[in-house]
């Protein structure tokens, strides 16, 4: 049964002319300590954002204390040799500014955001931080008690619970990336003001630190700025560490992560391959997005709107850690929820959708939909300054060009429908795919088994 | 002593303006030029949220929102979602206490289509309507239910305390999502019901902002929505009103399997729209907003009794606001602790009120939400909805900051005095129990009603529920 409306049908209307616009050229320079500065002027963003990239990766944790990075990234903000702790916290809100730290395979980074009018005095503290860290013994003390805390709220939340064991599952046991990016409960219970200082005087310092500023600059003297914050941060000269290549397992198999009575089964099925220092990245980006980049892209037109398994499910790339040589790597995965009882046929649904792909490819339809997409999307994703700014500091921390950004946009136009086809298919290869599914096994093992799409193990939730 | 002031000299509107229009079939618009960047958004608030749902319905609102992506008489199945995707636009629906909410971000050149796409579900969704989308779509939010409420630890807090703080039978009772029985009763019928009753011009106001030429805008509003009749089917929401204060301490413990002991708690607070409202908005900042706070710093700083603390705001136009207090225990701290800490914390607000550099930090903070908020055309567009739908005014969205800056000192002790007390709050404790326990205490307690904001399509964003 239908209704008759009764309001007046005009046809679909047409594209007017498009506007240009290019991703933000930054301007980069170097100050007298070594800090590399990139800096963009965008009209109108009135809370500017402020990147700084520190070359203090996870690998260059000492054995035995992961998460010393991450405690350090935290301890930035608990003091400097002119403010407590308190009063650090105080001053930064004061201005009306955030800052978040934290540390992750390719380095630490700090973000700070700031009304434009308090941009001076915020990134004083800023420099505070990073130049005079108090490190006191019982701020660092709270924050490995905090930690402490923190995990097993972590290994409780089914999304965090499945990268955890997916990551132990990709990469050996000596690879850093195997482990948890703030470290386990053993490791982290041995961090003390020591280490973290030690770990700091290791690896900060402006000749390997690159900031990024990106806001409404207008009226703002930056070089006088940075002179007097960032610029007058000292320390000793150093080269880049050298970045290790990547490695990992993707032999097809099944991880159940036991949580008895769960109503959902969460997914998260990946593996590593190319960063976007590889030609193959705007394919890549391109045959992704039309395996799982929205609701109407091929997983969720089956798992979501025709068979109401799911919320959503997502295919993604998301790059760990890129070499200037091109060894880097990306966690290519698909993750989502399921309900428990159609767990089975979920997965059955997503091996059917990935075989397909491979088998008939994209349509020519699909491609011009997805480059559309994610090319006329360009000018919404990156109208605060925070996004660009955060986009500019993942291509420092990737050793990308400046102009890497704006020239993607001009690969993925270029991309044809079989080039897309072809890097979708081998990012996501049936047989290379490790899947880990945290949910109740007693009900979605049996299932899960007949499916044939590797060994099944089960492990307990803790 | 006033303690206003301003980051800019054009703080928060930042020198903004907005125009206002009403079609003939009732439809309010409201435009916003802003040409820095050639993007433009769309937002289309409906007056109608899940305190309008009736007894054995919660959660249609949010349901029916999913089916307004499911095609109309001119868009066939995911068009909507498809054509917007395909012209380099995102989008959008949520769905809260007070309001049903849609928008597009499109680059300006493909504007018309989002016109034309909102119009057209408007104006002919029952065209396309069918069991196979309603059935599809009722599978789809009980997953996601389940994936951002039942599946999580703590997911079904909000929902409790809710059911708490606002009595059995009040419009604010049970939240958007609605509950598992719920959603299985919904019928067809009563989709096409909702829609008859809610949908229509004149329950609604779309906003436009960003590079967009105010009259060619116009222009095209007036042939996409102005042939849509107008119709008075709707019933005024149930009343929401409440004493000002509880008047007795409210409390429910649940024994579940949590990583931690949790004291969380909904104190009632004045409604949005108000002065005060604004002034328990800095109370709960300088009291629990941000690592510079007063129940942060005398909980993970100084005792190191909590792993994290905090206080929200659920600004609510239609019932009393809930100021949300969020706090997980550290190590095998007991809750009784917790909770004498935080009342003498609060106690010793009420009886000092903020300090001047609090009252600073306060508004700077909620200062720069506001520039966040406004600086995007969707964030500017959405408050302009907020406040000709809640409040009937667009301009107060442009001038907000400037109120949150003028509220003094003696206000936010003021509010803090009537309304930050233990007669006036619903508490919720957590305790952890293993599996076998916890798997017995559902068989002998099933879980009550449902909760916070709804959204079509998953997002990290999270807007209604307070953190």
């Amino acid at each position: 049964m239908t209704e008759l409306a009764t309001m007046e049908f005009h046809p679909q209307p047409q594209a007017g002319e498009s506007r240009p616009w290019a991703f933000p050229a930054p301007e980069r320079g170097t100050q007298d300590n070594g800090l590399t500065v990139l800096r963009c002027h965008r009209p109108g963003q009135q809370v500017v954002a402020v990147e700084v990239l520190l070359d203090a990766p996870l690998e260059a944790e000492p054995a035995g204390f992961d998460g010393v990075a991450t405690i350090m990234a935290r301890a930035f903000s608990e003091g400097t040799d002119k403010h407590s702790a308190e009063d650090f916290a105080a001053e930064l809100e004061r201005c009306g500014a955030t800052l978040d730290a934290h540390a992750d395979h390719p380095g630490v980074r700090l973000s700070l955001e700031v009304p434009a009018s308090r941009l001076a005095k915020a990134l004083a503290l800023l420099a505070d931080a990073l130049r005079a860290p108090a490190f006191a013994d019982s701020e660092v003390e709270r924050l490995v008690r905090n930690r402490l805390d923190e995990i097993p709220h972590e290994l409780a939340s089914p999304s965090r619970r499945a990268a955890k064991e997916l990551s132990k599952e990709l990469f050996p046991a000596s690879a850093r990336m195997s482990r948890p990016r703030q470290g386990t409960e053993e490791t982290v219970a041995k961090i003390d003001s020591a280490a973290v200082r030690t770990f700091y005087e290791k690896h900060v310092r402006p000749a390997t630190a690159t900031a990024v500023v990106v806001g409404d600059l207008t009226g703002i003297d930056l070089d006088a700025l940075l002179g007097d914050t960032l610029g007058a941060w000292t320390g000793s000269l150093a080269q880049p560490r050298p970045v290790p290549p990547v490695t990992a397992d993707d032999t097809g198999r099944v991880v159940i992560v036991d949580r008895p009575g769960a109503v959902q089964t969460q997914l998260l099925i990946g593996r590593v391959g190319a960063d976007r220092h590889d030609r193959v990245w705007p394919a890549q980006v391109l045959g992704t997005y039309c395996l799982g980049g929205t609701l109407t892209s091929r997983l969720d037109r089956v798992l979501r709107e025709e068979k109401g398994y799911t919320y959503g499910v997502r295919a993604f790339g998301q790059v760990l850690r890129s070499a200037p040589d091109g060894t880097g790597a990306a966690m290519l995965a698909i993750s989502g929820s399921v309900d428990t009882p159609n767990t089975g046929p979920a997965l059955l649904d997503l091996w059917t959708v990935l075989r397909t792909l491979a088998a008939e490819g994209l349509t020519d339809e699909e491609r011009d939909v997805a480059v559309q997409n994610l090319v006329g999307v360009a000018p919404l994703k990156y109208e605060t300054a925070a996004a660009v700014a955060s986009t500019l500091a993942d291509q420092v921390e990737q050793h990308l060009p400046d102009d890497y950004q704006a020239t993607l946009y001009r690969q993925l136009a270029a991309t044809g429908t079989v080039e897309a086809t072809a890097a979708a298919v081998s990012a996501f290869p049936v047989n290379r795919l490790v899947t880990v599914l945290v949910g109740d096994a007693a009900q979605i093992k049996e299932p899960v088994e007949t499916l044939g799409i590797g060994e099944v193990t089960v492990v307990a939730a803790e | 002593m006033p303690m206003g002031h301003t980051a800019t000299a054009q703080a928060g509107s930042g020198g903004l303006t907005a125009t206002e229009h009403r079609l003939a079939n009732g439809l309010r618009v409201v435009l916003s030029e802003d040409r820095l960047t050639p993007v433009a958004a769309v937002c289309l608030w409906y007056d109608v949220g899940s305190r309008h749902e009736v007894k054995g319905r919660t959660g249609l609102a949010h349901l029916f929102e999913h089916l307004m992506f499911q095609g109309s008489a001119q868009v066939k199945g995911n068009g909507h979602f498809e054509l917007v995707q395909g012209a380099g636009g995102s989008l959008n629906g949520t769905t809260s206490f007070e309001r049903t909410n849609y928008f597009e971000t499109m680059p300006t050149h493909q504007l018309e289509l989002a016109l034309w796409l909102e119009a057209d579900r408007m104006g002919s969704l029952l065209a396309a309507l069918d069991d196979e989308s309603m059935e599809n779509q009722r599978d789809v939010v009980k997953n996601e239910r389940r994936q951002r409420y039942d599946n999580v630890p703590y997911g079904t807090a909000f929902e409790k305390l809710t059911a708490l703080a606002y009595p059995q039978g009040h419009p604010y009772h049970h939240t958007p999502i609605g509950s598992m029985a719920d959603l299985d009763a919904a019928t067809l019928e009563d989709a096409r019901a909702f829609f008859r009753t809610y949908y229509a011009p004149n329950n609604a106001v779309l906003s436009v902002v960003g590079d967009i030429d105010p009259d060619q805008t116009l222009a095209w509003i007036e042939k996409y929505f102005g042939s849509i009749p107008g119709h008075d089917g709707k019933a005024a929401p149930r009343d929401g009103s409440l004493p000002d204060v509880i008047g007795e301490q409210l409390r429910e413990v649940v024994e579940e399997e949590v990583p931690a002991r949790a004291l969380m708690a909904a104190y009632r607070l004045p409604h949005d729209g108000t002065r005060a409202c604004d002034a328990a908005d800095l109370a709960l900042t300088v009291l629990g907003g941000g690592e510079s706070s007063r129940l942060y710093n005398r909980l993970v700083r100084r005792d190191r009794t909590a792993v994290a603390a905090g206080f929200g705001l659920l600004r609510l136009a239609g019932a009393p606001s809930l100021g949300w207090l969020d706090v997980k225990t550290s190590g095998d701290v007991e809750v009784p602790v917790i909770e004498a800490a935080i009342d003498e914390e609060l106690a010793r607000f009420a009886e000092e009120g903020p300090t001047a550099e609090e009252m600073e930090r306060a508004q700077a903070q909620l200062e720069r939400e506001w520039l966040d908020r406004l600086g995007t055309v969707a964030g500017r567009a959405d408050e302009l909805c907020r406040y000709a739908v809640l409040f009937g005014d667009p301009q107060l969205a442009l001038t907000a900051v400037q109120r949150v800056l003028e509220v003094t000192a003696e206000e936010v002790q003021e509010v803090a005095k009537a309304r930050l007390r233990p007669d006036n709050r619903a508490v919720l404790v957590y305790e952890p129990v293993s599996l076998e326990a916890a798997k017995h205490t559902e068989d002998a307690d099933p879980p009550e009603d449902p909760e916070a904001e709804a959204t079509v399509e998953a997002t990290d964003e999270n807007e209604e529920a307070a953190k």
